[in-house]
């Protein structure tokens, strides 16, 4: 990993060497084990803070809308993915941006790490597909694959879609993983069943909008939650308003969701929210054949007016 | 709007006709009834409904059918008790207007126009004269039109397949084609009627839909004639997706089981076994057919009738009758369907239209206007009006307590009920009411908005309030009629309905109609038939008109014709009309010149045409697209590899030219369908059958001895073009059909050019030997791409323009102000071109005429703080109204052009960031409706 | 459960279903009086939001037709 965050220091030091870009947006250590950063970079003397390992999951997209400068940004498969619907949704222009498009074999989930070891963190090292956890008197060494994070372990585009300059070689993508495990789980609930999953789900949900903040689709000026002229929702925990919340953010994702899983990732909780938004992810994927930030030249299909656009529901 | 009205003669001519009418007795005051229906309620006198096609009651006293203009009753004479015995009279008794008039007689009506347009439409063909098919004997064999009822949710079933003798729902059903068409033994009528394979497709589909999988719906035909646009597409998916079975046989009789009353019919398939075959239910897919009163008004008129007593026209002037200045469309100018009625429709409107020019705006009565009244800043004062529409209403909701109920709800100033909320003295009453109690919003709680919001709002202009202060509730439609039975329930949901209403009339502000000026200007891109056609088609109307042509030549795909199918020499006509467009003064011709940008809207477009070595910057108000579409070359069958192969026009320029090369063929084949009807190209296109037949014809007539083959699949001389294919086959025209699966095989041996086919009827594969073959190629449209981005107009998969409404909107986009004819929209003959040039020129004149646009109230807006700039709205739009502001404080930023807005509100739900506002159905004013459940 | 009646909004499509609704009357179907009608210009102009709204304020079924 290390030949890694080398390339990018390399790479970002000549965009800003060059005048390229007015600024590099990549990951530096965070003061916890396991949380990196975004770091802003302007000055090439000050790239040796960029840094690259299995705790860059934060998606740089985010970073994004209505820049008006040159960036330089690092970027996974989901996160090139996002900067591609920004592209189309107008958030920032292709020409602003000089990708560094990182082949990306998954991020670690540092709520399975911590569960797994048991113990306090101090440090983590990582090889050759193995994290090895420190701390105070122990040392404990995991397989990465089975600490990836959920959206990870069935990523099918680790490879970034758009880029300038990719960091190595391609990796092989994954093939044999069933997307939509967890969603046919739930459309096979009976309605009852179903009822109560999504209340037992959304039961500790505090209504702290850190998914809606680390989500790179959610950059509107004004979201409707904090609208009061109407009041689409309450702001109370009341379970009917948490429910609006939660179904009406899916909804704006619907089409446009990566599944980078920074909602998951963000939520404080543990409130595995990508049930949601992977539920229109799937729909979108059977009714349109789609997948989000693919292209520059296809808007997202709930975007779209086709007169041939599938009407099997209307009978 | 004259009904039961007929033309009893019209003298004078053109620009001067005098037409004397006999106008029948409704036996009803229409400016009375209001069509609340009591009086068919107590009619004691039940008779077969017509409509339903006699399968199901109406009363003597009786509206036709529930959407039925205008919405008045009517009482057939030949039933009702009074008029025929002078007993009974209870439609007097209990018509709360008093609009029975019992005495009333026929008036004769003399009418001063400058045209006539006849639209007498067609009558279905009566099958009862066939004895084959015991159609009036056998009570599960049905017309497709009492089929068509079935279907109809509003029909006797409600929509629910059952068949007549027992009402049980059967699972076997065939539909058997060409039932009083293509026939001249058991009837008189050889033409084919151009739309009852697609009708019988449908109507297969739609029963499938209603009755699911156990339903086995099979097509008995004899060439399966889908030709029109996304026709083919949908045969398609009938066959392998809905799976509807198809089966190329002409069934010749059915026998009836005298106890199940099942329907046995015996057949003979393509491979000539005979089957037996039982269904519970036998459709017959009926023709059109012209009735002997049409054959006698047109006698009367002076109109001239062709051989099948279809209204004779000229392919250029397709929709001109014999006698100058009485047009003629839809059916009764030959058979045919919605799309192409409605074209000339549009297209008799522009004729007529035409002669009338010189004369518009003149016979205008303009209004007194009534100053508005500034209410900005006054907290709402809410007037309720809750009407009892006689017994409509009030004899089920209790009116009374529902006015009692409103009067306790906020921001309500005032609540009464009326009588007759829409009579006359009701609505100077109101408007007395508004001043005098000083209302600012006004809920009228009554029958339905849909037909009586504009009377009410006009209430409201003449009491001096912005006309959108209004809001309707219906208690009527959607309560008392409906819920006869609970008269407790239905005066809650009233009492409901009102609250919602008056919740949204709180937040309901006045809204603004944009005017715009429209420049007269029009421009027409294309110089062929249509694009021609299409200018003069304005031009004649008197406007200014731009022609523009890529080429150096007027005419465009028609110069390489020879004939119409018609038998009109082409060359000779186009000539014609060149001629006469570049002798018409309203037209600018631009030859050499192509479209280079297009800014603006809806009548202020502004364009660069770019020019061979000029360019001119034009300001228009409308445009006409008539881009056309090619010939497309083939790559099989050895074209281009011998000079014996050749596509159609290649064979139509010798035909032209009158190549002595033509009496050398002694043996000649056409191959129809190449490079249509294939997975790549689904699409059938349309007019080569007529060419290839009428080209087989013209060879034999040259060389009588000549062996002519036509390879075909399905056989498409839709309408009186079936003539010709009767006249090819009689002329010994032999016909091979071969399947899409097993093509026909051409090959050069020793210079030999031959074609082998597998023939249907011997089963076998033949080998023609020949001296000229030629193939019927697909026809295809060029690059559109960058006209439809410049108007924002939609292409179909196959690059064609894609048209406002398949039906009822072929010759406009969807896009206000760009319209669309010839080729460009799909293939078709030059009398379909002709006419839909001339209906593209009509549905624009209807615009240029306006000279002022004024916008609606109810339109989007946005609000450019909140907006994200995502670009969701721009997308979605089907009629471009959205766009980004590319300068000012707000550059980037979405905003929406209220003349392009329909506001329909697309935009508004679809605006994640809340930053699109809908006028009249605001969120908050819907939002309002529904916390007031 | 017995005497349980559903609360049923519907949002129609000014153009077609609230249409068919005029003409149910005009025809004099009956139906149970469980329905309250919210009239807007085009399905289109449907939200998930009213949806959302309706169960909200206790609808026990949202019907958009259009």
């Amino acid at each position: 990993m290390s030949e890694y965050a080398e390339k990018i220091r390399g790479i970002a030091k000549k965009l800003l060497d060059d005048g390229t870009v007015d600024m590099v947006i990549g990951f530096r250590k965070g003061t916890m084990p396991l949380i990196n950063e975004p770091c802003f970079v302007k000055d090439a003397a000050k790239v040796d803070a960029l840094v690259w390992d299995s705790s860059c999951g934060v998606n740089l997209a985010n970073y994004l809308p209505k820049r008006k400068e040159k960036i330089g940004v690092v970027a996974k498969g989901c996160d090139s993915r996002n900067i591609v619907t920004h592209i189309v949704e107008n958030q920032i222009t292709r020409e602003q941006l000089y990708i560094i498009g990182v082949p990306c074999t998954g991020m670690v989930d540092r709520r399975k790490i911590r569960l797994a070891v048991g113990k306090e963190i101090l440090s983590v090292s990582e090889a050759d597909g193995k994290i090895t956890v420190t701390g105070d008197g122990y040392e404990e060494v995991l397989d990465k694959q089975e600490m990836l994070q959920d959206n990870c372990a069935i990523c099918i585009h680790r490879n970034p879609v758009i880029s300038d300059e990719v960091i190595a070689d391609p990796v092989e993508e994954q093939t044999d993983v069933d997307r939509y495990a967890d969603v046919k789980a739930v459309e096979a609930m009976d309605p009852e069943a179903r009822w109560n999953h999504f209340e037992q789900l959304l039961d500790g949900c505090i209504r702290c909008y850190a998914c809606r903040n680390a989500c790179p689709l959610c950059y509107c000026p004004t979201c409707f939650v904090d609208e009061s002229q109407p009041q689409w929702v309450g702001k109370s925990v009341d379970k009917t308003d948490t429910r609006t919340f939660h179904f009406l953010r899916a909804y704006h994702c619907a089409g446009r969701c990566t599944d980078c899983g920074a909602c998951e990732r963000a939520c404080p909780v543990g409130i595995p929210v990508r049930q949601f938004t992977k539920k229109l992810e799937k729909d979108c994927k059977e009714l349109f054949d789609w997948e989000a930030g693919m292209s520059l030249d296809v808007r997202p299909p709930l975007d779209t007016y086709r007169p041939e656009d599938p009407d099997e529901f209307i009978k | 709007m004259l009904t039961k009205t007929e033309i009893e003669s019209i003298s004078g001519e053109v620009g001067n006709f005098s037409v004397n009418l006999t106008k029948q007795p409704r036996y009803v005051d229409q400016d009375l009834c209001v069509g609340c229906g009591a009086c068919a309620e107590k009619c004691p006198k039940k008779i077969p409904d017509d409509y339903n096609t006699g399968l199901s009651k109406r009363k003597a006293i009786y509206v036709e059918y529930a959407q039925a203009v205008p919405l008045k009753y009517a009482i057939d004479d030949r039933y009702c008790i009074k008029l025929q015995k002078d007993k009974c009279g209870n439609c007097e008794k209990v018509c709360p207007a008093g609009a029975i008039r019992y005495d009333q007689k026929p008036e004769q009506v003399t009418l001063e126009v400058g045209s006539v347009v006849l639209a007498p439409g067609f009558k279905p063909f009566d099958p009862q004269g066939l004895d084959s098919y015991k159609y009036s004997e056998y009570k599960n064999v049905v017309t497709s039109l009492e089929f068509e009822r079935i279907l109809s949710a509003s029909g006797p079933t409600h929509g629910h397949v059952t068949r007549p003798s027992d009402g049980e729902e059967p699972t076997k059903i065939a539909w058997l084609q060409c039932i009083g068409s293509r026939d001249m033994n058991k009837c008189d009528n050889p033409y084919c009627s151009a739309v009852c394979c697609m009708y019988a497709i449908k109507e297969a589909v739609i029963a499938k839909e209603h009755q699911g999988d156990s339903l086995e719906a099979s097509i008995f035909f004899m060439d399966m004639r889908t030709h029109g646009k996304d026709f083919e597409t949908f045969y398609d998916n009938a066959r392998n997706k809905a799976g509807v079975r198809f089966v190329r046989s002409r069934v010749h009789t059915i026998t009836e089981d005298p106890e199940t009353k099942d329907l046995e019919m015996r057949y003979v398939t393509e491979d000539g076994k005979i089957e037996v075959e039982k269904f519970h239910m036998v459709v017959l897919s009926v023709g059109l057919d012209i009735s002997p009163e049409l054959v006698e008004l047109a006698g009367k008129l002076d109109v001239t009738l062709g051989a099948n007593r279809f209204a004779d026209t000229d392919s250029f002037s397709p929709v001109a009758t014999s006698r100058e200045g009485i047009y003629v469309c839809g059916a009764f100018a030959g058979p045919k369907d919605i799309p192409q009625a409605v074209v000339d429709s549009s297209a008799a409107a522009s004729c007529a239209g035409q002669v009338l020019a010189s004369a518009r705006n003149t016979c205008i009565k303009s209004k007194e206007k009534i100053e508005e009244k500034a209410i900005k800043g006054e907290p709402p004062r809410i007037g309720v009006f809750v009407c009892k529409c006689g017994i409509n209403i009030a004899g089920v909701v209790d009116v009374p307590s529902v006015v009692e109920y409103a009067k306790t709800l906020p921001f309500v100033e005032y609540a009464s009920e009326n009588l007759y909320s829409c009579s006359q003295d009701t609505q100077d009453g109101m408007a007395e009411l508004i001043k005098e109690k000083n209302l600012n919003r006004i809920v009228v709680a009554a029958c339905t908005p849909k037909t009586h919001e504009p009377l009410f709002q006009e209430t409201l202009i003449n009491a001096g309030l912005n006309k959108y202060l209004f809001e309707m509730t219906n208690i009527r439609n959607h309560d008392s009629w409906v819920h006869k039975a609970t008269p407790d329930l239905a005066t809650e949901k009233a009492r409901d309905l009102v609250r919602m209403a008056v919740q949204k009339a709180a937040l309901i502000a006045p809204l603004a109609e944009a005017e715009l000026s429209v420049n007269p200007n029009g421009l027409v891109i294309g110089g062929g038939v249509a694009g021609m056609a299409a200018a003069l088609g304005l031009a004649k109307q008197g406007y200014p008109t731009h022609l523009i042509e890529k080429s150096s030549q007027l005419g465009g795909k028609a110069l390489a014709l020879h004939k119409t199918w018609k038998g009109e020499d082409i060359q000779e006509n186009v000539a014609k009309m060149i001629k006469e467009v570049e002798d018409n003064e309203n037209i600018t011709v631009y030859m050499e010149t192509e479209l280079a940008s297009v800014d603006g809207f809806v009548g202020n477009f502004t364009s660069t045409l770019k020019g061979k070595d000029k360019e001119t910057t034009l300001e228009y108000g409308v445009a006409v697209v008539a881009t056309g579409a090619d010939e497309s070359k083939p790559t099989e069958y050895l074209y281009g590899q011998d000079e014996r192969v050749r596509t159609s026009l290649e064979m139509d320029k010798l035909f032209k030219e009158n190549d002595p090369a033509l009496d050398k063929i002694q043996s000649a084949a056409f191959i129809q369908c190449v490079g249509s009807r294939e997975p790549g190209r689904p699409y059938c296109s349309r007019v080569c059958c007529t060419h290839s037949v009428d080209s087989a014809i013209a060879l034999k007539e040259r060389n009588p001895d000549a062996n002519v083959y036509i390879l075909y699949r399905d056989i498409r001389t839709y309408g009186e073009r079936e003539l010709l294919y009767k006249k090819a086959r009689e002329a010994g025209v032999l016909f091979i059909r071969y399947s899409v699966d097993n093509k026909p095989i051409v090959s050069v041996n020793d210079g030999n050019l031959t074609v082998q086919v597998k023939d249907h009827v011997l089963q076998q594969t033949v080998e023609i030997p020949l001296d000229a073959l030629t193939l019927a190629t697909a026809i295809t449209p060029p690059d559109n791409s960058k006209m439809a981005q410049f108007y924002k107009v939609p292409l179909n998969d196959s690059g064609y323009y894609v048209e406002r409404h398949a039906k009822l909107g072929p010759s406009e986009f969807a896009t206000d102000g760009v319209f669309l004819c010839g080729l460009a929209h799909y293939p078709k003959p030059i009398d379909e071109s002709v006419a839909q040039a001339q209906a593209a020129a009509s549905r624009a004149v209807t615009l240029l005429a306006r000279e002022k646009i004024f916008t609606s109230g109810t339109v989007a807006v946005t609000s450019p703080a909140n907006c994200s700039e995502c670009g969701v709205c721009v997308s979605l739009c089907p009629y471009s109204a959205p766009s980004f502001t590319t300068e000012g404080p707000f550059a980037g930023k979405a905003s929406i052009n209220p003349v392009l807005c329909k506001g329909c509100g697309l935009c508004v739900a679809s605006c994640r960031s809340g930053a699109i506002h809908l006028n009249g159905f605001d969120n908050n004013q819907i939002l309002a409706m529904i916390d007031a459940l | 459960m017995a005497d349980w009646e559903p609360k049923i909004v519907a949002f129609l499509c000014n153009w077609c279903s609230y249409g068919a609704a005029d003409l149910a009357g005009v025809s004099r179907m009956q139906y149970p009086a469980n329905i309250r009608v919210v009239r807007i210009p085009c399905t289109g102009r449907m939200s998930p939001k009213f949806a959302l709204a309706a169960f909200r304020k206790g609808a026990d079924a949202v019907w958009v037709s259009g």
